[in-house]
């Protein structure tokens, strides 16, 4: 690709009171992705995005948005990002309008109208002239959307936008983010602590643990990670040794008579069915859903075949 | 033309959250016992007057005058009292002197005078404490409720957002001192009568070496006097109104702004009643606060300061503190 990044982080670094919270962050974005920033609570996600965004100063290494330094080019940089970090903090003695309004009167190309259509675009129409204080923790989340996207950012981001949205809530959220980077072109970044929300979302991942990224790579990717089935049955070494020789199936684990398997394209029903045939007595069978953990595992300490 | 947007922004949140309206409640309740108190002063001094020499006090009020100056002169040649307070008599005999001399009557009440009176005695607490509670919050509440980073990640340099905020602020100092002043005009004018504006006013008083020098003293209309009051008023509004500001940048909380600053306030009175011969004192921005005394002739807080004196203190402080604001501001990082 040789249009401009939306985004570029190389080796950022920040050290806060001699402590390395995040240790040497690369990134490099494109118009029109959607990239989910995943990690456990405390690796550094929120710290990276304030770096980003110009809230705190890097120790090292530099942020680049649409080719602008954020450092040397406050202003251009910041007038292609859209943001909410950690909380979406609002003016709680401020109607829902009237924070909206003063966020917009600080960008000279926000017009009311577009006010309004923001409004709607994030399903807030109903309430959006009660005061702030009386919201739930989804409408702020949503009040807090609409502010980042008022002046049609290049780069919007978002650390865990779904915190306090229900069900309902969170795949209409997951729309709208295909939407705004799909029609309108924004590149969207994402953080979160939960794998689910960022697979069915994302299209690129970084995985993140104590500061450093671990992994940078097309959510498929680490998807494929995800089909492992678990089984429980009287003899599981005879039923590794039947999943090696008769379905070549190689990704297997063992732990406390637990077996779990990567079975690729292999349909589960006869694999069961075969077990039996084979006079297993199986009593216990699951499609897992892999965890962050495991996730973390696999990645960290690669497969553990037995 | 950004910056305008900007604070007008900032007056839009001063509204609502209700601060100006407490303000106003404050000074209305205020002005009234204090309206209420002067009048019930003056009417029993009238009284104790009209007793003590058999005449009604309104009548002939240069007897009264002459009776005070009396009184006066017999408690300066009381031995037992000390000196401080002897000069500060002597200043005071000088001035009903003049007043006498040029026919000015010091009894007679007026909205006018109210006015001024409410002013030169809310200069260095009651006007800085108004001032304190709108300031120590334009920085450190936006800072506790986190709405700062919602305010730093727009395309508006970060100096801009602090200079919208401080030229806010200035513009709040100058509704408190209109509120204080309209209000004090309308709730004394109850009591007193609106008139006084034109009534001959003495200033220009200079002591030196604890004498009152009169040789520069000229009259001047009540209303040029109020306005000088007002002037005097404003600045240390700005110069307490920038302390705070920069109070509430560095510490996070708006409680523990407002704290450290009333403290720092309340500590000066106390200073520059028991420390005054300790020299280093005098550069403190609270023992300089009451500047309407040396346009009254009032009596220094501390020997051998003077207005122009207090004045340089109180720009040092102002600009430091505006200097350390945008420096630590636009250089910290928000963690909130
Ligand atoms: N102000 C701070 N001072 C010291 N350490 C901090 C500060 N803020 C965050 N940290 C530490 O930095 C690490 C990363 O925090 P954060 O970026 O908020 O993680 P995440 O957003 O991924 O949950 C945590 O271990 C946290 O304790
Ligand atoms: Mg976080």
């Amino acid at each position: 690709m040789q249009q401009t990044p939306v985004l570029e982080l190389s080796n950022l670094r920040k050290t806060i009171k001699g402590k390395a919270i995040v240790k040497g962050v690369n990134l490099t974005l494109y118009p029109s992705q959607i990239f989910g920033f995943l990690g456990p609570n405390g690796a550094g996600k929120t710290t990276t995005i304030r770096m980003i965004v110009g809230l705190i100063k890097p120790t090292e290494g530099s942020v680049k948005i649409c080719g602008y330094s954020v450092t040397k080019d406050f202003v251009k940089a910041l007038s292609n990002v859209g943001c909410i970090i950690e909380s979406p903090d609002m003016y709680k003695y401020l109607t829902g309008m009237e924070n909206l309004l003063q966020f917009a009167a600080m960008n000279k190309t926000i017009s009311r109208q577009r006010v309004k259509d923001v409004v709607e675009m994030v399903g807030l129409q109903h309430r959006v002239n009660d005061k702030v204080s009386t919201y739930s923790l989804g409408m702020r989340q949503r009040l807090g959307i609409a502010q980042a996207i008022l002046a049609r950012p290049k780069l919007l981001i978002l650390d865990e936008p779904t915190n306090g949205l229900d069900p309902a809530g969170i795949t209409e959220f997951r729309t709208l983010i295909r939407k705004l980077a799909y029609e309108e072109g924004m590149t969207v970044f994402v953080s979160s602590h939960l794998l689910l929300e960022i697979q069915q979302m994302c299209d690129i991942v970084s995985i993140i643990k104590q500061g450093s990224v671990i992994k940078t790579a097309q959510v498929q990717e680490i998807l494929k990670h995800n089909d492992k089935i678990e089984w429980q049955l009287n003899a599981p070494d005879k039923a590794i040794s039947l999943l090696r020789e008769h379905w070549k199936i190689e990704a297997i684990q063992l732990k406390k008579n637990t077996i779990s398997a990567d079975i690729g394209q292999h349909p589960l029903d006869k694999l069961n069915e075969f077990f039996i045939r084979e006079g297993l007595a199986l009593t216990y069978c699951s499609a897992k859903q892999n965890t962050l953990e495991d996730l973390f595992l696999d990645l960290t300490e690669g497969d553990e075949i037995v | 033309m950004k910056l305008f947007s900007l604070i007008e922004n900032e007056v839009i949140k001063m509204i609502s959250k209700k601060r100006l309206m407490f303000v106003f409640a404050i000074l209305v309740v205020l002005i009234s016992v204090f309206a209420y108190g002067q009048n019930h002063t003056t009417e029993r001094t009238k009284a104790q007057l009209t007793q003590r020499m058999g005449i009604a006090a309104t009548d002939d009020w240069r007897k009264l005058a002459d009776q005070q100056l009396i009184d006066m002169k017999n408690r300066l040649d009381n031995p037992y009292r000390d000196e401080k307070d002897k000069s500060s008599l002597r200043v005071r005999i000088e001035q009903l002197q003049y007043n006498l001399d040029n026919n000015i009557n010091p009894l007679e009440q007026s909205a006018a005078k109210f006015t001024t009176r409410f002013m030169e005695q809310s200069i260095f607490l009651f006007l800085p404490l108004l001032v304190i509670m709108l300031a120590a919050d334009m920085v450190s509440g936006e800072s506790s409720s986190g709405t700062i980073k919602l305010l730093l990640v727009r395309n508006v340099p970060r100096w801009k957002i602090l200079l919208s905020k401080y030229l806010t602020l200035m513009i709040l100092e100058v509704i408190i001192l209109f509120f204080a002043f309209v209000l004090s005009v309308l709730i004394s004018g109850f009591f007193f009568g609106f008139g006084g504006w034109l009534a001959p006013v003495a200033t220009g008083f200079k002591v030196i070496a604890g004498k009152l020098d009169t040789s520069t003293v000229l009259n001047v209309p009540q209303w040029h006097y109020t306005l000088m009051v007002y002037s005097l008023a404003y600045f240390v509004a700005i110069v307490i109104g920038s302390i705070s500001f920069m109070i509430s940048i560095l510490v996070k909380s708006t409680a523990a702004s407002i704290g450290i600053i009333m403290s720092t306030l309340v500590a000066g009175n106390f200073i520059s009643y028991f420390l005054s011969d300790w020299k280093i004192t005098r550069y403190m921005f609270m023992v300089n606060l009451r500047l309407t005394d040396y346009l009254s002739g009032s009596f220094q807080p501390i020997e051998g300061m003077t207005m122009l004196f207090s004045i340089s203190v109180l720009l040092g402080w102002t600009i430091a503190s505006i200097l350390v604001s945008f420096l630590y501001f636009t250089n910290q990082d928000i963690l909130v």
